[in-house]
């Protein structure tokens, strides 16, 4: 499976890299993006199977680019990693089409709760 | 709209070690102030209104350990940076990803939204009024945090 992960802090991208794997999803291809622009980018050239994204990003943030896909007709799976876990803003990520919302700092066990719901 | 509840030293033991993939000791400690003198990272959170909700001082020790952990840079990278007063740019840049992500602490329930502004590193002292809010007397935590494997730095979190 191919997993695109969104997020302006490389450090952040590699630990949910780091933490896909402690959660047992492994052996993935991962792609990273350094924001909204990219991955929207990245979204339709390399056609990820799951998208990770930040919310706050320069250029497009997060739901902007979950709109801008949904907009184009991109169906991609996608969900939130994100340190903005307000009931307003899982209830905005929902209704853009969000599949879950996994608030920073985050667990393996989060990671597994968030995507054994939806990899099937 | 204020914060009016200090982080729970337990929510910011259980942050901190699930950022940094290690266990995290927390104990009370001296306050923090950043100085001239004194080097530190002291970030600054703000509320919707972009007024100052709350600041976060850091060590020297505690900016590198936690720096460094989080992008499992080996200790000795931590300890060259607290001999040289300095942080490398990408051991700079990841604790200020782990302040970033502190801005969880104080986003409870009937909290109001707050999240990181700004960040001052070592040698960039913060302007007077956020210094004075580093000094203030209530409203405060202020702990000695021992980063398994790498070592124990200073945190005072402050409210404004």
């Amino acid at each position: 499976m191919k997993i695109l992960i969104a997020d302006d802090s490389k450090v952040m991208r590699q630990i949910v890299t780091r933490t896909l794997r402690q959660a047992g999803y492994d052996g993935h291809d991962i792609v990273e993006a350094v924001d909204g622009k990219d991955a929207f980018e990245k979204v339709v050239a390399e056609a990820p199977d799951l998208v990770l994204s930040d919310w706050n990003m320069p250029n497009m943030t997060g739901i902007e680019l979950l709109d801008a896909l949904r907009g184009a007709g991109n169906a991609v799976r996608f969900g939130f990693v994100t340190s903005e876990g307000s009931p307003e803003m899982r209830g905005r990520a929902e209704a853009s089409g969000a599949l879950f919302l996994i608030a920073k700092p985050f667990t393996p066990e989060a990671f597994r709760d968030a995507l054994d719901a939806v990899l099937v | 709209m204020v914060v009016k509840f200090v982080p729970h030293e337990k929510a910011i033991r259980d942050a901190l070690s699930g950022l940094l993939f290690r266990d995290v000791e927390i104990a009370q400690g001296e306050p923090v102030v950043h100085s001239a003198t004194e080097l530190a990272t002291t970030a600054v959170y703000v509320d919707d209104r972009t007024a100052t909700a709350a600041v976060v001082i850091a060590d020297l020790p505690m900016s590198a350990y936690a720096g460094a952990a989080i992008g499992l840079i080996p200790k000795g990278g931590a300890e060259a940076a607290i001999e040289d007063r300095e942080l490398s740019p990408s051991v700079k840049e990841n604790f200020d990803e782990v302040l970033n992500v502190l801005a969880s602490l104080f986003n409870a329930e009937g909290e109001p939204h707050v999240r990181l502004y700004q960040t001052f590193g070592l040698k960039e002292l913060p302007p007077n009024d956020l210094i004075a809010i580093s000094r203030t007397l209530g409203r405060r935590s202020d702990l000695k945090v021992t980063v398994a494997g790498y070592g124990a730095g200073r945190l005072s979190v402050v409210l404004a």
